[in-house]
């Protein structure tokens, strides 16, 4: 591993930007994502900051049981995102709708038919330590060595399309 | 400048710069009283689907029977909404979560429900799936089928002179079965639900 990736790694552990997005959801959630924020529960002592800024952010935050409007919106704030990135879902409503998933409800549930999501935090709504703790297990899965991965991925990539043409 | 050179003092302690640069709030512990996920107690489940009734979240607990042929209910991470009714209503305390039970001992309360079955006649059109396909019908009646003409008395409901009639609503036990077969949504059915403290 060379010194610019671990100087990275050991970056990104310590400052991991995050933006969240509400999709249709009651706002519970958002309190909850909220409550982080407050000094209880201190999210940038963690090195977690939040931006609402999809441009800055590494990791999305995702609420809410995904209404017919976000359809197209959600996968553009997506391809915002610079890479390395990931999506982190909140919530029961991502996952199965929940209490709006009924007959003639016009929600489209789940989030990860839409956009690839790494992370589902069940609940109604989950505590913000269950919020806190997954964003710190999941940011080093993502982010560690992602220079590397990606530079391997390519190699492997390219290996393939030259064994193709041969 | 006694005081700068006692601020000064008080700052380059070792302690009081580790403290400054190393800040952390104590680790969050979860309280005893939170109600997290149901969790098995181990008890045998007797299968009256109380659980089931009462959740008012569609899917999120289902009492399924294991590879030893016992029954147990099963929590649906994503659907639970953990309000901790399953917990309440359940007559052999089969699940728990956080103090629930052991308040419930304390206050001697629980949770009963009765099933009142309205039909809508302008929806209805008298096919008879709901008599049928009830499960409680086809035990007091087995001969019911088709038409769903009955000439048992002790039967929930039947069709008579072509109306579908409702003998006795207090023998239905909730399992909405004649809601899902009725193909116009006709027949509901609704469940009222009692604290008692005794």
């Amino acid at each position: 591993m060379s010194i610019i990736q671990s100087i990275k790694n050991k970056v990104r552990q310590r400052s991991i930007h995050v933006c969240y997005v509400n999709v249709g959801s009651c706002n519970g959630c958002d309190i909850e994502i909220l409550a982080c924020l407050a000094p209880r529960y201190d999210i940038e002592q963690y090195g977690i900051y939040v931006h609402n800024n999809p441009r800055e952010a590494d990791i999305l935050l995702i609420t809410g049981a995904f209404t017919e409007q976000w359809e197209d919106k959600l996968k553009h704030l997506w391809d915002l995102i610079p890479e390395p990135k990931a999506a982190i879902t909140i919530g029961n409503c991502p996952v199965s709708g929940c209490a709006y998933n009924r007959r003639g409800a016009r929600i489209d549930p789940p989030v990860s038919k839409h956009i690839p999501v790494a992370a589902n935090i069940p609940g109604c709504p989950p505590r913000p330590t269950e919020i806190i703790g997954t964003i710190l297990e999941l940011a080093p899965v993502v982010f560690k060595d992602y220079e590397e991965k990606k530079a391997k991925e390519a190699a492997e990539t390219e290996r393939k399309t030259k064994g193709a043409k041969k | 400048m006694f005081s700068i050179i006692c601020y000064l003092k008080e700052f380059l302690r070792a302690e009081w710069i580790k403290k400054f640069l190393f800040a952390k709030t104590p680790p969050l512990v979860t309280p005893p009283h939170y109600r997290d996920f149901p969790q098995l107690t181990g008890k045998e489940c007797s299968h009256e689907l109380r659980c089931m009734m009462i959740c008012p979240v569609p899917d999120a607990i289902k009492v399924l029977k294991g590879e030893d042929g016992k029954w147990r209910p099963v929590i649906y991470k994503g659907h639970c909404l953990r309000c901790g009714l399953c917990v309440e209503a359940c007559p052999d305390n089969v699940l728990t979560s956080g103090r629930i039970l052991e308040q419930n001992e304390i206050d001697r309360t629980s949770l009963l429900g009765t099933y009142h079955l309205v039909i809508d006649n302008k929806l209805c059109m008298k096919c008879g799936n709901c008599s049928v396909a009830c499960p409680i019908n086809k035990e007091i009646d087995p001969r019911l089928a088709h038409n769903a003409t009955s000439s048992n008395d002790d039967v929930i409901m039947r069709i008579k002179n072509s109306k579908l009639t409702i003998l006795h609503p207090e023998k239905c036990t909730g399992c909405k079965t004649c809601e899902e077969t009725c193909p116009n949504r006709a027949i509901r059915v609704y469940r009222r639900v009692e604290a008692v403290q005794d």
